[in-house]
C-alpha cells in the first residue's frame, strides 16, 4: 500500500495538468501539441538570457507551424538581489492588460543592469508607452486583480516546485519534463521536434 | 559492510540511470552541455551512453559480477562527476547538476551527496582489490 502511494506521488508531477494563462503573455497556437510554461524573473539574468536568446528563436521555427504553445508565468523570486522583481512582474502584468506585455518585458529585460541596480522599474517600463498607456499601467499595477494574478502565478510554480528561475516545463499530451538550465537550443528544438 | 555498501551504490546508480531513461535523452544532453567542456557532438554521445552505463554497473555491482572492475568503473564516474561540478561551482556557473534528472542546481549540497558518494566507490574499490581471492602457488 505504501509502494503504491509512493509510485503514484512519483507519477503525479508526470501528469500535464492544465495551467492557468493570460492571454497577452503567450504565443503561439493555445491547442498544440506540445506547451512550453516558462516561470521567470524579471532580475534573474538566466531569464534574460532565455528571453532574448532562445524566446526568439522559437517563435521563428515554431510561430507559423502551429506546432507550440509558450505561456508565460511571472515568478519573482524573494531574495534580497531581486527586490525589484515584484515591482517589475506587477507593472509588466499591468501592461499586459493593456497589450503591452512583450514591449514591457522586452524593456525590462534589456535594461535589466540600469532598474535592478537603481531601483527606478518605472524608468524602465515608461520608455515603451505613450503617456496615456503610462497613466492606465499606472493604476492597473496597483489593481488587486494584478497583483491577485502575479500571486497566482507564484502559488502555481510552487506547487509545481519551481525555486529557481527560469524554470520551464515542456508538456506533450500527458507527459510533462523540467527542462534544465541554461537550455541549448538546438537539443531544445530537437526535443520539440521529436515529439510527435 | 562491504555487501551494504556495493548494494546501496547500485541502486542509487540504477535509479539515476532509470530517471534519465525515462525522459528524452535531449535533457541530459542540456544539462551535460551546460558544463561547457564537450562539443556538441560529443555531448549528444555522452547523453545517449552515459545512462546506460550507469546502468550497467549499477547492476554489477548489486549483483557482485566482476566487483572490481565495475567498483573501479563507479570511483572512475564519480570522480569525473565531482570534478566537473567543484570546477563549476568554483566557476560560480548557475547551472543544473544533472545528476538525478534535470531542476537540481549545483550547490554545497550536491557537492557533499556526490563527494560522499566518492568516497564509498573508493571504499568499495579498495576493501574489492584487497578481498580478491589469492591464486594457488
Amino acid at each position: 500500500m505504501k509502494l503504491c502511494a509512493l509510485l503514484l506521488a512519483a507519477l503525479i508531477p508526470c501528469l500535464g495538468q492544465p495551467m492557468a494563462a493570460d492571454k497577452d503573455k503567450v504565443f503561439g497556437n493555445p491547442s498544440a501539441a506540445t506547451r512550453l510554461d516558462v516561470f521567470s524573473d524579471f532580475s534573474c539574468p538566466t531569464c534574460r538570457s532565455f528571453h532574448m536568446e532562445i524566446l526568439p528563436q522559437l517563435e521563428r521555427d515554431y510561430g507559423s507551424s502551429g506546432k507550440l504553445y509558450i505561456v508565460t508565468h511571472e515568478f519573482p523570486l524573494n531574495i534580497p538581489a531581486h527586490k525589484y522583481s515584484r515591482e517589475a512582474a506587477y507593472d509588466a502584468t499591468a501592461a499586459a492588460r493593456i497589450g503591452k506585455y512583450e514591449a514591457v518585458a522586452d524593456r525590462l529585460f534589456l535594461n535589466q543592469g540600469v532598474w535592478t541596480a537603481s531601483g527606478k522599474v518605472w524608468d524602465a517600463v515608461a520608455t515603451v508607452l505613450t503617456p496615456a498607456e503610462q497613466k492606465k499601467v499606472q493604476a492597473l499595477a496597483k489593481d488587486p486583480s494584478v497583483l491577485s494574478e502575479v500571486e497566482s502565478d507564484v502559488s502555481l510554480g510552487s506547487s509545481l516546485q519551481v525555486n529557481s528561475t527560469p524554470t520551464v516545463f515542456l508538456t506533450h499530451g500527458m507527459r510533462r519534463f523540467a527542462v534544465p538550465n541554461p537550455m541549448n537550443y538546438t537539443f531544445l528544438r530537437s526535443l520539440i521536434d521529436d515529439l510527435k | 559492510m562491504l555487501i551494504a555498501l556495493r548494494v546501496v551504490l547500485g541502486a542509487i546508480f540504477i535509479y539515476a540511470a532509470w530517471l534519465k531513461l525515462r525522459d528524452p535523452w535531449q535533457l541530459f544532453a542540456m544539462s551535460i552541455d551546460a558544463y561547457r567542456i564537450l562539443p556538441l557532438t560529443a555531448v549528444e554521445w555522452t547523453a545517449r551512453v552515459i545512462p546506460w552505463a550507469e546502468l550497467a554497473v549499477g547492476l554489477l555491482l548489486i549483483t557482485g559480477l566482476w566487483l572490481r572492475v565495475s567498483s573501479s568503473l563507479v570511483s572512475l564516474l564519480l570522480l569525473t562527476f565531482f570534478v566537473l561540478m567543484v570546477r563549476a561551482y568554483a566557476k560560480g556557473m548557475a547551472i543544473d547538476c544533472g545528476c538525478f534528472g534535470p531542476g537540481e542546481a549545483i550547490s554545497w549540497k550536491t557537492l557533499l551527496r556526490d563527494g560522499t558518494l566518492l568516497a564509498a566507490a573508493l571504499l568499495v574499490t579498495t576493501m574489492a582489490f584487497l578481498n580478491r581471492p589469492k591464486t594457488a602457488a
